[in-house]
């Protein structure tokens, strides 16, 4: 990462240098600060909002209903590990809090469920099936509520803030999809 | 819109199971929100990083460059989303830094500010939930996990460029 960064911002004032457009530099410099605070700020007040409808969600047992609509389907996908109760839940979890687009809050769920499942995997230092099948999904990312998107798009003054939304849900879904076909196709076998 | 119905209904939904089971949403809200919060130290310090560095980039005129290398393809879109789209995999915050940048110069609701508002909620970072995971269990051979986890970016990206220009020109 520090790398990445590192040669961005040395490439862009080098780049800069070059083209002669050097005095720029200095004014984004001074003014990235309170430019960046302008749009995070109204991004965690959004993100609070549903974390808080979220919490609701959890504690009133709807979350628990949601997890266990899932359960079959995640035996199917993830056969290895289907005898584990305790991991399958915290793969259900972390796939219904990435719905909200609370990505951060699924994170720490997430990691419970790689260690589950890495107490069933023979050698330690290579991915089981279950667990590329699972990163598949993570990074494929099925989200019902693009908390973010929102929040940004409400900050920026959008007249029809959440018209994307569908169109976000078939193209995050077809993503998913196709990665876990690749994954059966590739990983299972015939 | 149906749309517009979807969060309102939702939030009905989530309220009435709440009384009909006595769970206490008021206290559960707050104490959701509190947690929500804690958020705002590590978003800050990885937008401002990364808001710096695009920021940096576009000014230079450096992005433009590399960008305008892709814009000459058939695909007729605008510089900064081929750079969204070549970033989204790899850093999220990186992404969601040149969608700020398009809304602000392009507009939030123009063609180019639908599709990168799709485009980031088509797939999540692939390289990040891959390192961050299999770092976290001590796992070196990661199998064809990012091979696949790139295929599925390149379906959700494409899948959302081809319905904005369906639905959205």
């Amino acid at each position: 990462m520090t790398l990445f960064w590192s040669m961005m911002i040395l490439a862009s004032i080098l780049f800069a240098l070059i083209t002669g457009k050097s005095e720029l530099l200095s004014n984004t410099i001074v003014s990235v600060g309170s430019e960046t605070l302008d749009f995070v700020l109204p991004l965690i007040a959004v993100t609070c909002f549903f974390n808080g409808i979220v919490e609701i969600a959890f504690q009133n047992g709807c979350i628990a209903w949601l997890e266990r609509r899932m359960n079959p389907l995640l035996r199917f996908l993830l056969p290895d590990i289907k005898h584990d109760q305790e991991t399958l839940g915290y793969v259900a979890s972390n796939i219904v809090i990435n719905m909200f687009g609370l990505g951060s809050a699924a994170t720490p769920v997430g990691l419970k469920a790689i260690k589950g499942m890495q107490k069933h995997n023979p050698d330690p230092k290579t991915a089981t099936r279950s667990m590329v099948t699972f990163l598949v999904l993570n990074t494929g990312g099925v989200t019902l509520f693009p908390t973010s998107i929102i929040a940004l798009r409400v900050a920026y003054a959008s007249k029809d803030a959440t018209s994307f939304i569908p169109f976000a849900i078939i193209a995050t879904f077809s993503a998913s999809l196709i990665g876990l076909l690749v994954d059966r196709w590739w990983n299972h076998g015939h | 819109m149906v749309t517009n119905l979807i969060l309102p209904l939702f939030i009905f939904l989530i309220l009435t199971v709440s009384l009909i089971k006595k769970v206490d949403s008021y206290n559960a809200f707050l104490k959701g929100v509190k947690e929500g919060f804690l958020l705002f130290n590590d978003v800050f310090g990885s937008m401002l990083s990364m808001m710096f560095a695009i920021n940096l980039l576009r000014i230079s005129g450096l992005l433009d460059f590399i960008a305008h290398i892709f814009a000459s393809s058939i695909l007729k879109i605008e510089p900064s989303l081929w750079a969204m789209m070549l970033f989204r995999p790899f850093s999220g915050t990186a992404s969601l830094a040149i969608m700020i940048d398009i809304f602000k110069y392009l507009g939030v609701d123009s063609f180019s500010g639908i599709m990168a508002s799709i485009i980031q909620g088509s797939t999540d970072t692939t390289l990040y939930v891959i390192t961050l995971y299999f770092g976290c269990v001590g796992v070196k051979k990661i199998k064809n996990s990012m091979v696949i986890g790139l295929i599925s970016d390149i379906v959700g990206i494409s899948m959302a460029i081809l319905l904005t220009f369906l639905f959205f020109s």
